[in-house]
């Protein structure tokens, strides 16, 4: 089955609007891989190649070479293959690269990879709800969470990864049943179907990342054999492929997304007097220690229940909604970093937690991830106060639309009741995208998450 | 609101579909008038099926328990029962539930009208009385609710004394020695299970390869096992090819290639037939197919003042389907947009001896139609409570689909098993899978708890096994 897709001309940086297209380095007809160098373009900031989005033939170049084109223009199709496993490889969207660094340095596309793990064999196609698929807008009907509808369709949604705010229910009180959701994919795997022949599937070219080598070089010399830059000698070494991918996910990343960060102080006090009362026993039992993050994930995980909007992520001028919560934890790794992720983190209760975390932190660290523990991320938190850092402004890992920073807990006089007591405080932030989270919407997610924390009553089982 | 003498809706029959349409009727606004041809309101449910019947059977299970008191440490003896006064008791229980139905109808300011009705036009219904009299009476909508009669075999009518039907039996004033059921349906097997346990030598004859040919095998197989301990035999893919009284004292019955068999009762149980003749169908041109009357997912039939629901229509003829259509249809012509009903999350209850009650799909019907099913399936011997009344026998089936674990079907054997049923019909109505049933807290110490090992089972870990 062949699905044509739309070569969009890529945003080239903040404020280009326009793009000259060079020279067409494929001719229609012509077999194409992704990543494979496309056309070159041009702007008044950079020339560069873009690569294909994805495999497949080059079907029509609808934009002459010499001519001036809109960004986000189609400018051209490609009929894409279907891969051994059924799914349609699609390159990630400039908007939302959805890659982590090490997603990234595993070379495997998560986007290529989500949309069809187990198709099942009477739904030819999985619908993966795109701007092109929803029937009644752009944007869920109801959001996700205040949906109607039962345990088997909840179950079958999830599997079919279909957005439920989008399925019009016909049961009680609009209760979503199993007929209406078969009735969704037969219409939307329909229409998918009727896209591919017509105005195909909307995908963003990936903007290459040599843009951003090119336009951050400096001047430097040879003298006597050495390099020297501004008159004093330096050594080069070229970035390890790890970091390289680290500095361009958070150039695309800060350009992408407006961040703004919002901080709030929080009283440890029940959760340290949980840890202090369970840490010996624990460790005895469980064979690790019991950290404070695990405390904050879960905490954060229950939060997030609350304030969906902190879950979702952005695909042009759609706002996706996601079921599961799945949260990566930055662990760092001496020369760079790595964002396991804690999958369906809604899920689980503290010790659960804290289990997946010692797993995944030990895995990172002894260099056994798998490409998939760190992909998938709807969230991330990032707890610099291991560090003794007391607040922090990380930059958002995208697709997502916020980060948590966490302070070091440190013991301080405070007021309580009128009289001053001493406490274990804390210091987090919340860095979000300020395209979809406005200043309340951050702010409130932390307000419930100081409250979660502060009166938090689990204990590890 | 209509007119003086004309009506809002006619109701035609006073079963669990016709009264219950004419209550939701009234509730919603309307000017209701029900039509009844028979001396007491409640159709065939409360006059010569569900209610008497289940009031003998709940006799004969009583009977069964005292002749097994010594096991509870009882010094009973031999107890004896009085026909008559089992007899008694049930037309008590049948008397008192017309009464409700006379004050329902009062409650609700349903006229009540006694007689024989027919459509006799566009908005137009006829009443004719025991006396012959027609009157006509105006009305907006019809419900049609006439229900269903005993279906006689061609060549042996009914003659009430030696061939008789299901309505005949319930009257019947000594227990028979010996009894023929030709057709082990629902109705058959429930007779034969009530007979058997006074001590009638019966012997069910049916055609198909099992008794209930509808049912899932396995439970079928299980329920013959007790069955035959109630002086029941079995004849299955048996033809009867003739019947012939003895002088209203006996009848003989032959069945194809066997020679005439003696019976002091031969109950007539092959099924029932819609009462939809002379009800003025053609009069006003309702759709029809073989009996049965046409109508859409909302009961209209192709005339848009009348619809029609319960047994006179080709879903299952069952008391509580004609309520729930009944209330569906009268919602839908009030203006309201009730749901479509899932027939498949329609129980069955059957009360022989262990009961058997289903809903959804049997195995043999998903190996027929090749959908993909597993089955969890756990007994009630294991279980305490079980133990304590003393009725461990049988087991809950559960039929469910491997991906999503959706439920397709359960089948339960056993003596709650008619109660049991409930939570699973509340789980298909609610899309419930298998793992919310196994999550759910079933008190301890009851039968309830195997719907829970069931599902436990379903998911590969019963915990009493």
């Amino acid at each position: 089955m062949a699905n044509q897709i739309e070569i969009l001309m890529p945003l080239m940086g903040e404020g280009i609007n326009e793009a000259t297209l060079v020279k067409w380095l494929k001719k229609p007809g012509d077999k194409v891989s992704k990543s494979e160098p496309l056309l070159e373009v041009s702007t008044d900031k950079v020339d560069t190649e873009i690569p294909a989005p994805a495999d497949g033939v080059l079907a029509a170049t609808l934009a002459k070479e010499g001519e001036v084109v809109q960004i986000n223009t189609v400018i051209g199709h490609i009929i894409g293959h279907i891969t051994s496993d059924g799914s349609v490889p699609v390159a990630a969207s400039s908007s939302a690269p959805a890659k982590t660094a090490a997603a990234a340095a595993s070379t495997s596309s998560a986007a290529s990879k989500a949309p069809a793990k187990n198709p099942a064999p009477q739904r030819p196609n999985p619908v993966v709800v795109n701007r092109a698929s929803m029937a009644s807008g752009t944007t869920p009907v109801v959001p996700a969470s205040d949906v109607r509808s039962s345990p088997l369709v909840r179950k079958m949604a999830r599997d079919l990864n279909i957005n439920l705010g989008f399925v019009p229910g016909s049961g009680l009180h609009g209760r979503i049943t199993k007929a209406d959701l078969d009735a969704f994919v037969a219409n939307g795997g329909h229409q998918q179907q009727a896209q591919a022949g017509g105005a195909g599937q909307v995908v963003y070219v990936q903007q290459p990342m040599d843009a951003l080598a090119k336009s951050s070089r400096v001047q430097t010399s040879i003298v006597d054999g050495v390099e020297m830059m501004e008159g004093n000698p330096v050594r080069r070494e070229k970035m390890t492929k790890m970091r390289r991918l680290i500095a361009e996910h958070m150039v695309e990343s800060v350009r992408v997304s407006p961040h703004v960060t919002t901080v709030f102080e929080v009283d440890l006090h029940n959760v340290y007097e949980i840890r202090e009362k369970h840490r010996a026993a624990f460790e005895k039992r469980e064979g690790f220690k019991l950290t404070y993050t695990p405390f904050f994930i879960h905490a954060a995980v229950q939060a997030i229940k609350q304030h969906p909007i902190i879950n979702v992520s952005l695909d042009g001028d759609d706002i996706l909604w996601k079921q599961d919560i799945n949260v990566g934890c930055a662990v760092a790794l001496g020369n760079g970093l790595i964002v396991p992720v804690i999958k369906k983190a809604q899920d689980l209760n503290l010790t659960g937690v804290a289990h997946r975390l010692n797993d995944l932190v030990s895995r990172a660290r002894s260099k056994k991830l798998m490409p998939e523990d760190v992909q998938g991320g709807t969230f991330s938190i990032t707890n610099p106060g291991g560090f003794g850092s007391l607040t922090s402004n990380p930059i958002i890992n995208q697709p997502q639309v916020a980060i948590l920073g966490i302070g070091a807990v440190v013991k301080r006089p405070v007021v309580i009741k009128d009289a001053i007591t001493i406490r274990p405080m804390m210091m987090i932030s919340l860095t979000f995208d300020h395209r979809v989270i406005d200043g309340e919407g951050g702010a409130s997610y932390l307000a419930t998450l100081k409250k979660i924390l502060e009166h938090y009553h689990e204990e590890p089982v | 609101m209509a007119a003086a003498g004309s009506f809002d809706l006619v109701v035609i029959g006073s079963g669990p579909g016709g009264y219950v349409g004419a209550i939701r009727a009234a509730q919603l606004g309307m000017k209701v008038a029900l039509i009844e041809k028979a001396q007491h309101l409640g159709g065939t449910c409360l006059n010569w099926g569900c209610i008497p019947t289940k009031a003998l059977l709940e006799s004969a299970k009583t009977y069964d328990k005292l002749k097994h008191l010594e096991e509870l440490g009882f010094n009973a003896g031999n107890p004896t029962y009085d026909w008559a006064r089992i007899m008694g008791r049930k037309e008590g229980i049948v008397d008192s539930q017309r009464k409700g139905l006379r004050f329902l109808m009062k409650k609700n300011k349903i006229e009540v009208f006694e007689g024989h009705g027919r459509l006799a036009g566009p908005g137009k219904v006829s009443v004719t009385g025991a006396d012959g009299k027609a009157t006509t009476i105006e009305t907006k909508k019809v419900l049609l609710a006439t229900g269903s009669r005993v279906r006689p075999l061609p060549f042996a009518k009914f003659n009430g004394k030696s061939i008789i039907s299901s309505d005949d039996i319930l009257s019947i004033t000594e227990v028979p020695k010996t009894l023929a059921v030709i057709g082990g349906g629902v109705v058959g097997t429930e007779f034969a299970s009530l007979f058997g346990r006074f001590g009638t030598q019966v012997t069910i004859i049916e055609a198909a390869p099992q008794i209930l040919p509808t049912e899932d095998e396995e439970a079928v197989g299980e329920l013959v096992k007790h069955l035959k301990k109630q002086n029941i035999t079995f004849e299955v893919g048996a033809k009867v090819s003739a019947i012939t009284d003895n002088g209203g004292k006996s009848a003989s019955v032959t069945l194809e290639g066997g020679k005439p068999r003696e019976f002091e009762k031969v109950l007539v149980s092959i099924g029932r037939e819609a009462v939809t003749n002379d009800i003025g169908l053609e009069l006003v041109g309702v759709k029809t197919d073989r009996t049965f009357v046409v109508v859409d997912k909302h009961y209209k039939t192709n005339v848009d003042w009348i619809y029609a629901i319960g047994d006179i229509i080709a879903t299952p003829a069952l008391a509580h389907t004609a309520s729930a259509e009944a209330i569906h249809a009268v919602e839908a012509l009030a203006g309201k947009n009730p749901n479509v009903i899932n027939y498949d999350a329609n129980p069955g209850a059957i009360y022989c001896y262990p009961e058997i009650a289903s809903i959804g799909m049997t195995e043999q019907a998903c190996k027929a139609k090749k959908v993909e099913y597993k089955v969890g399936k756990f007994p009630f011997a294991p279980m305490a409570k079980a133990k304590i009344e003393n009725a461990t026998e049988g087991f809950i089936k559960i039929i469910f689909e491997p991906k999503y674990r959706e439920i397709l079907g359960v089948h339960i054997i056993g003596a709650k098993a008619t109660e049991l049923i409930a939570e699973f019909a509340l789980g298909k109505v609610l899309e419930t899978t298998v793992d919310e049933i196994g999550q759910t807290i079933h008190p301890h110490p009851t039968i309830s708890e195997t719907v829970m090992e069931a599902a436990h089972a379903a998911l590969g870990h019963a915990i009493h096994m």
